[in-house]
């Protein structure tokens, strides 16, 4: 059925599965490494045998985790900071698109050039910095949840994709006298939940990783998000890193080395563990942004 | 104006018969009301910091707020610029930016032409999911890797030590290799994520010009050249517009986490500058006036871009 492949393009197709496959390889070592890491024994680590496989395999890193409990209760932050921050975005992400995808709307192509604008200017860090501060935020989750409220990249995602459903489906409901209210909700939303999958994946991952806004805005050590505690404990072994160690601090670096390697497993393992599943959809999510127009 | 033109396109609007704008508001109430929250949010946490930016040209201080503050002019701009630090971090920011720009962003269009020649859909997917995983992975946790990794006594030094005698060496605290690091490490975590927009572009290829090349006798790279890369070419450009009006702001949290006391000389840039002497020492004007030198900067060449792509006739993005 099909044309017969030549020799050349054989060659190629073999050298290009080799080649993305060196490619798939050299993406995840890292990871690997960090993995083994994770459950070697301090003296492997130390004499530098640690490499793609545990040494002397034990858990004593995660148990000291999990004992001095600074990390968990930082990621129990996180998750409250995750929750709440992508349903308050998911409310206003999805309404506000969805009234802009309505062209009869007066105003709304103006509104909309007003938030494309500000993804190509904005007002810097010390002027948003002002902002917050003057709204009496700091050192409240406030902080991150008013200033993330929207995203514009993912408001237009979402807009082009309600711009694709049939308006056959509003005019039918609008003849049976539903108001957009009831139209949204009944209607709209339950043939859109794939893109908005995609769009709560997006905003879960970022309010997962964030970390400038936790760093400036959060001070008290109880409220501290994940990935500040996280560079903390980083920061303080990286900074022995770099320069020679007498015996007794290398020894407690070491020590860390397995420790610091186990709490970036355990941070990264919640955000992994959903993303294969959720693939096939974000995927299709950034392409309907994609479209130009 | 507008209210014909709505009308013509939407004919069903008419059936509900108004010419006024109140009627039209009326109508429409609930779509305002899911506006409104996005609307106060534009305007305080979006174009409030805008206006903030006057205390660029102002002597900004907390007691006297940004209205009773003195109006400097370009005090702080001259002040800036006088700087000694200001010409190395703007060497840096726009050295590692071209840098980026150079190798970063063809590497996403190049992996995404060699993934769509991929016959096989398992092997295909099964790539494309491994290569998006960095880019649901923190900079924090990344550069932690990356420093372990590159460290005295990480697996590159030790390795190199094993297998070709070199004395180990700290990669990430020398200034050369810290730069390769940093571009590399920016590919590795952002390359599989970018490829998703081009393989959308390259999956819009109408299969007869492939078909055609073909028959023309056209070899694998002669499609890719004379096929792919003419009919992507408009997608390519919207992402290098795009990528341009970054050209003066480097991430801050890639180059943050990666940092060291011994690389400072090469990697400190704008966004690290705003953070310590703009957060960290409160001169809040100073570095204000940098954000907008670099808000005007980057303005410029997004337009810029945009009218020589338009004249070039790929179309820009308006």
């Amino acid at each position: 059925m099909q044309k017969r492949i030549s020799r050349g393009e054989a060659v190629f197709n073999v050298v290009n599965y080799i080649f993305l496959a060196f490619c798939v390889i050299i993406t995840l070592l890292p990871f690997v490494t960090i993995i083994a890491k994770s459950f070697s024994d301090t003296v492997a680590i130390e004499s530098g045998k640690v490499f793609l496989w545990p040494v002397d395999f034990n858990t004593k890193a995660y148990k000291n985790l999990i004992a001095d409990g600074q990390l968990l209760r930082s990621m129990k932050n996180t998750v409250i900071i995750t929750v709440v921050g992508t349903v308050l975005n998911m409310i206003f992400t999805t309404t506000a698109a969805y009234a802009l995808s309505k062209k009869r709307l007066l105003g709304g192509k103006f509104i909309m050039k007003m938030m494309t604008f500000t993804m190509i200017f904005s007002g810097g860090t010390i002027p948003h910095f002002i902002v917050v501060k003057s709204l009496g935020l700091m050192n409240t989750y406030g902080a991150l949840w008013l200033p993330g409220l929207i995203t514009v990249y993912n408001l237009i995602v979402m807009k082009s994709f309600f711009e694709q459903l049939p308006e056959s489906l509003e005019e039918a409901a609008r003849i049976d006298g539903a108001n957009d209210l009831l139209i949204f909700f009944k209607i709209v939303l339950p043939l859109s939940l794939a893109t908005i999958a995609t769009i709560t994946l997006f905003y879960a991952v970022s309010w997962w990783n964030e970390y400038f806004n936790g760093m400036i805005y959060i001070s008290s050590s109880s409220k501290m998000p994940l990935q500040v505690k996280l560079r903390q404990m980083i920061a303080t072994v990286g900074q022995v890193n770099l320069t020679e160690t007498d015996g007794e601090t290398m020894d407690k670096k070491l020590a860390k080395d397995a420790v610091q390697a186990a709490a970036m497993v355990i941070s990264t393992i919640p955000m992994l563990c959903i993303y294969p599943f959720l693939q096939k959809y974000f995927v299709k999510g950034v392409m309907v942004g994609a479209v130009k127009g | 104006m507008r209210k014909k033109h709505t009308a013509k396109n939407e004919p069903h609007i008419k059936a509900i018969g108004s010419d006024s704008v109140a009627k039209c508001i009326r109508r429409d109430i609930w779509l305002y009301v899911f506006l409104a929250p996005a609307i106060i949010y534009l305007i305080v946490f979006k174009y409030a910091p805008m206006l903030g930016m006057v205390i660029g040209f102002k002597d900004y201080s907390i007691g006297k707020g940004i209205l009773g503050s003195e109006w400097v002019g370009f005090d702080n701009f001259i002040r800036l610029f006088k700087t000694p630090n200001f010409f190395t971090i703007l060497r840096n920011t726009i050295g590692l930016n071209v840098l980026n720009l150079v190798f970063g962003f063809p590497a996403p269009i190049i992996l995404s032409i060699l993934i769509n020649e991929v016959n096989c859909k398992a092997y295909k997917r099964t790539v494309q999911t491994i290569l998006y995983v960095p880019h649901f992975v923190s900079w924090v946790i990344l550069g932690g890797i990356i420093i372990q990794l590159t460290s005295i006594n990480g697996p590159i030094s030790v390795g190199l030590s094993k297998l070709f005698g070199m004395a180990p060496k700290s990669f990430i605290s020398d200034p050369a290799s810290w730069i390769v690091i940093y571009i590399i490490s920016g590919i590795w975590q952002s390359v599989g994520w970018g490829t998703i927009i081009y393989l959308a572009a390259i999956t819009n290829v109408d299969s007869q010009l492939y078909e055609a090349a073909r028959i023309d006798g056209a070899n694998k790279f002669q499609q890719i050249i004379n096929v792919t890369l003419p009919c992507i070419s408009s997608t390519v450009v919207t992402m290098l517009i795009l990528r341009m009006g970054s050209m003066l702001s480097v991430g801050f949290e890639q180059i943050y986490m990666l940092q060291n006391s011994a690389v400072f000389d090469v990697s400190d840039v704008i966004s690290t500058y705003e953070y310590r002497v703009g957060l960290e020492q409160r001169q809040y004007s100073l570095t204000t006036a940098l954000g907008f030198f670099k808000g005007v900067v980057g303005l410029i060449l997004v337009f810029g871009t945009n009218t020589i792509a338009k004249k070039l006739g790929e179309g820009g993005l308006w």
